[in-house]
């Protein structure tokens, strides 16, 4: 390494593993894994895609709304 | 370094020494990028891995190319140097053609159209004004945060925030004056709006090149196919790419988002997300307003964040930016030395501009501008000419800040 590192190594790991962390505890907390495990009755995001149900993913309104 | 020690060098070594660079980043990024793409392929769907691939290679476009608006922006404000500003309008007109061919066969394709009204003014005002504050627009926030870059990490945060509190505000500025959206491939045929895109964009390089000569006496080539230094492999692994190396994998990569996630590369909707999750995480109710009862982004806050377009995108090109400035042994190099406060309050109400206007002008730099303009959406234009103005200001402001106006 033909410079000194300017960070520490730990604190990156440490973010990495709290974003990581954090989006996994919101995934094992949604629906989506609800259906994974064969839950029925919960709408996921996959299936309002399949069912072409939502529009403007910017967030604006439908142009109908 | 000089063109003389370039010269130099270049002639001393019969091949450029490669730059030094940070195994433990680079080793960190990529495993990330592993563990995120084995987990989102077997619990979500293999298009969201693709995704996660592609954001990737989005942020190591955007890092290796120093692809960046703000910057970009401010150069031809202070300087009359317009290489990056040409650059970002060469992405437009790219993007353009590549994009209308598949929006027009395929209607299901979302296009990145919005109503064009008092919301989207004052939103890309808003933006335009931040990002010079802030440091980055929504993708270099997003690929600086991702190289290490502490002051952008609070950037980030405002970003957020200000996303949270635009989403709350939203609806109503959708009830002051405006019109539906305008989409150029309905009004004017995709030839009619492909060759008006152009054109238009023509007559503005040509506009700030003959600024540049007027100023400078030359015009600095944006799009050289050649790097700067060392060879094609070495450049293209270890950076910094030219221009146009950049343009063509933002260009074709960004066609790639919209085939595979069948809706037009963003960035800033999932920060307004995120900032949503945790307040609901908090106990708060979101649905008390409005924009989160609205079927796409009500489902969005109930489900994973590993089945949102946006947000899985972001986590590719957060660690693609880290993956290709690990390769530069450049992490984190642009958080040397002492912050001053005022830059960090400048950080704070950079995010805090910038997320808010996002929200009210349906997106960022990527969202509505680049996808605004590549879906030929009249917004997008708009977009454009606004947020200028608010950029042009808040370069007038950056010294009150500690900041260099150049």
């Amino acid at each position: 390494m033909a410079e000194a590192r300017n960070y520490k190594r730990w604190r990156v790991l440490a973010a990495v593993v709290v974003i990581i962390g954090i989006a996994g505890a919101d995934h094992f907390t949604s629906p989506t894994f609800l259906a994974n495990l064969g839950i029925g009755g919960v709408e996921t995001v996959l299936d309002q895609r399949r069912g072409g149900e939502a529009c403007a993913p910017c967030g604006a309104p439908c142009p109908s709304d | 370094m000089t063109s003389a020690t370039t010269s130099s060098a270049a002639a001393t070594a019969a091949a450029p020494s490669r730059p030094q660079g940070d195994r433990f980043i680079v080793s960190v990024a990529l495993g990330a990028l592993a563990v995120l793409g084995a987990f989102i392929a077997v619990e979500t769907a293999p298009f969201l891995a693709v995704l996660l691939a592609l954001g990737a290679v989005l942020g190591i476009a955007l890092y290796h190319g120093a692809f960046s608006f703000t910057g970009g922006w401010r150069r031809q404000v202070v300087q009359q140097r317009s290489s990056g500003l040409r650059a970002q309008l060469a992405l437009f007109a790219l993007a353009s053609v590549l994009f209308a061919p598949f929006l027009v066969a395929d209607p299901t394709l979302n296009a990145a159209v919005a109503p064009v009204g008092t919301s989207l003014l004052l939103g890309a005002f808003l933006f335009g004004l931040g990002m010079q504050l802030g440091g980055g627009c929504g993708s270099g926030t997003m690929f600086t945060v991702g190289a290490g870059n502490i002051r952008m990490v609070l950037t980030l945060i405002f970003f957020i925030v200000g996303s949270v509190v635009g989403t709350m505000h939203l609806p109503w500025w959708l009830e002051q004056p405006g019109t539906d959206p305008i989409h150029l491939l309905e009004v004017a045929g995709p030839w009619g709006a492909v060759a008006g895109q152009l054109a238009l964009l023509g007559l503005l390089v040509a506009w700030l090149a003959r600024r540049e000569r007027q100023r400078h006496g030359n015009v600095e080539p944006a799009l050289t196919l050649r790097p700067a230094s060392g060879g094609f492999w070495q450049t293209l692994v270890y950076g910094p790419w030219p221009f146009s190396w950049a343009v063509a994998v933002l260009g074709v990569g960004s066609l790639a988002v919209l085939l595979v996630a069948e809706e037009t590369w963003g960035i800033t909707f999932a920060f307004a997300l995120w900032g949503a999750k945790i307040l609901q995480a908090v106990g708060v109710d979101m649905a008390q307003w409005t924009f989160w009862t609205w079927d796409y982004p009500a489902l969005a806050l109930s489900d994973s964040v590993f089945v949102n377009i946006t947000s899985v995108t972001n986590f590719g090109l957060f660690f693609g930016a880290m993956l290709a400035a690990g390769l530069a042994g450049r992490y984190n190099k642009a958080s040397q030395g002492r912050i001053p406060p005022r830059s960090l309050l400048a950080a704070v109400l950079g995010g805090l501009l910038m997320g808010y206007g996002a929200r009210l002008a349906f997106g960022c730099n990527i969202g509505a501008l680049f996808g605004g303009i590549a879906s030929a959406s009249l917004h997008g234009w708009i977009w454009l000419v606004a947020a200028w103005i608010g950029s042009y200001l808040g370069v007038q402001l950056r010294p009150y800040f500690a900041l260099a106006k150049e």
